[in-house]
């Protein structure tokens, strides 16, 4: 079993005026996986990630990357990660191979092995043919496409992901997670990813921990966690007057209430397994149904379970910046 | 793993790759040599008194070469902090700051990519100097020493002047903070300075001033080389030392300071 590769350790950060961004946060990040930092806006997720990053320096407590402490190896901490910040990063007068051997020097990277490297990446994330053009000439997806890469050139063991397709329509959106998927598989890095799309951290993340004020409310995988909302919901509605102590009745259903005229919602362990006996039920009884749907949790609703907040309704954090990335990416 | 060469050649690959950049910055020098060498020219307003001067020089182009290429480089070195914030406000700063590169490459490549700017600079104004009409002479002609002090006051002055500019946008995040301080002291710097006149054309508390200002420096260090060629005393060349032992301690006593900032305070 693959040991910790990140690990904090009550890693806190006050900023001035006594706030806490980051509050005793305790995470431990497998090598190999995918890892999904979700919480509402200044819930300390950039805060946490900028001090993986040694960007800045924590307040008090520790945490070690690959073995190295964040504070005082912080040197060899930057060698061993590849970042991909939210904002764009790449110079726009250059050209985009231009910009990845320039990163590459950073790292001392050998040119023979950045060279080949480089072509490695272009060609994964389908850039060769406009490596040669000026990063102005590109559209937003592939701006997002080569900061994937430039996080890449020197061979990282670690990959941070600071919100991979903020601004980017659907379509690229998704065709960005395969490229994430197909790094993670191909170039064996653990990735750590915040994001402010749960369905993107639904679909890449192998482990999540949801935070807010600075603190860990819960960690496990997409899956144990929309289980640990206890069932599916399954919303029926009657021609009849419903009744909620009859439904009660059928097997494995936890909860029952009434949600409007004829209507009832109810929760149940496993909607596949307890849909027939529910429409058994309702025909033995001689009932008949206007409506049926099942709802099967989704990381909203685990979010909003364990943040009282709903996500959708947050603003992004930097609204200058944010501002001046999608500025660029209409271009 | 300084960083400082892939960023300087990348500060130098926006330059040549900029026509209008590339280009105005090198026809610069040419306006001003033309335009200050007849607009000041000072022997026009004085024909009898351009024995004092003048300090030797045969016409008054020969006279502000050192001024002007003093000038060009400071001109050039003040906004070398302008691309400290650009990469701040467009990006690439955070980029810099999460590789394993010192904090200090990242304001080097700005200072050294000036200073290499300023030197095709130095050629044609020199060029442009000579070719127009009553220009620049060198009546003593004018040696390899000679040549040496030129450069090494220009790329001083610049080395003092970017440092500081870019100290100063170290913490900035707003462009327009940068332009208001180089347009403060832009003139000031060259008027109250030997850059132009002699002492003896300026009031007497502006030429107490200027005695102290870098600027003056070096223009009267270029100045006397021109003027005196190959037929330079012992007393000329100590006061030359003089001059560039005070370009040298500023300028490395500014890079001292400008490493230190950027290691302590850069940011993103």
């Amino acid at each position: 079993m693959p040991g910790n590769i990140i690990e904090t350790k009550d890693l806190t950060k006050i900023y001035k005026g006594n706030i806490r961004a980051v509050d005793s946060l305790n995470i431990q990040i497998k090598e190999g996986e995918v890892y999904g930092l979700l919480g509402p806006n200044g819930a300390g997720k950039r805060t946490t990630i900028n001090m993986l990053i040694t960007r800045i320096s924590p307040t008090s407590g520790t945490a070690s990357v690959d073995g190295f402490d964040i504070v005082k190896e912080s040197l060899q901490v930057r060698k061993t990660i590849g970042v991909v910040p939210q904002d764009l990063t790449a110079d726009e007068d250059l050209t985009g191979r231009e910009n990845l051997v320039m990163v590459s020097q950073f790292y001392d990277v050998p040119k023979p092995t950045a060279e080949d490297r480089i072509r490695q990446l272009l060609k994964l994330v389908d850039l060769e043919d406009a490596a040669d053009r000026y990063v102005n000439t590109y559209s937003g997806g592939m701006r997002k496409r080569l900061e994937l890469i430039l996080g890449l050139v020197h061979d990282p063991k670690i990959l941070f992901l600071d919100e991979p397709t903020l601004g980017l329509d659907i379509q690229t959106r998704t065709q960005m997670w395969d490229y994430v998927r197909e790094i993670q598989e191909r170039l064996n890095v653990t990735i750590i990813l915040t994001s402010h799309y749960l369905e993107e951290i639904d679909a890449l993340a192998d482990m999540v921990s949801i935070i807010d004020h600075g603190k860990v409310l819960i960690t496990g995988t997409p899956e144990e966690l929309k289980e640990s909302l206890k069932g599916d919901i399954i919303t029926i509605t009657l021609k009849d007057e419903a009744n909620v102590e009859v439904m009660k009745k059928v097997p494995n259903v936890v909860e029952v209430t009434e949600h409007g005229p004829n209507t009832l919602r109810i929760k149940v362990v496993n909607a596949d397994e307890s849909l027939p006996d529910i429409i058994n039920y309702i025909s033995k009884n001689g009932l008949s149904t206007n409506k049926l749907t099942v709802q099967k949790p989704t990381l909203d609703e685990v979010f909003l379970e364990y943040t009282g907040r709903n996500i959708r309704s947050e603003e992004p954090a930097d609204a200058r910046k944010m501002m001046m990335n999608m500025r660029r990416m209409r271009r | 793993m300084s960083g400082i060469g892939p960023l300087t050649v990348r500060e130098l690959k926006k330059w040549y790759r900029n026509p209008v950049f590339f280009v105005t910055g090198l026809l610069q020098p040419f306006f001003w040599i033309a335009l200050f060498g007849s607009a000041f020219d000072i022997t026009k307003f004085f024909p009898q008194a351009s024995e004092l001067v003048l300090g030797g020089a045969p016409n008054y182009i020969t006279y502000i070469v050192g001024g002007v290429l003093t000038i060009s480089g400071l001109f050039t070195a003040m906004f070398a902090g302008t691309n400290i914030i650009f990469d701040r406000r467009l990006g690439p700063m955070g980029r810099f700051l999460s590789s394993p590169i010192r904090r200090s490459s990242i304001v080097f490549s700005k200072v050294f990519s000036s200073v290499i700017r300023i030197l095709p600079q130095i050629l044609i104004l020199i060029a442009a100097a000579i070719i127009i009409p009553n220009g620049l002479k060198f009546a003593n002609g004018f040696t390899v020493p000679d040549a040496l002090v030129l450069l090494t006051a220009i790329i001083l002055i610049s080395l003092i002047f970017s440092s500081i500019f870019s100290a100063i946008a170290i913490r900035m995040t707003n462009m327009n903070s940068i332009f208001g301080i180089v347009n403060l002291v832009n003139l000031p710097l060259l008027f109250v300075s030997y850059a132009m006149f002699s002492s003896e054309m300026m009031a007497g508390w502006l030429a107490d001033i200027a005695k102290y200002n870098p600027v003056s420096w070096s223009a009267e260090s270029i100045r006397m080389v021109i003027i005196n060629g190959s037929n330079m005393t012992m007393s000329q060349w100590g006061q030359i030392g003089e001059w560039l032992g005070g370009l040298a301690v500023l300028a490395v006593s500014l890079t001292l300071l400008t490493a230190y900032l950027a290691e302590k305070e850069i940011r993103d």
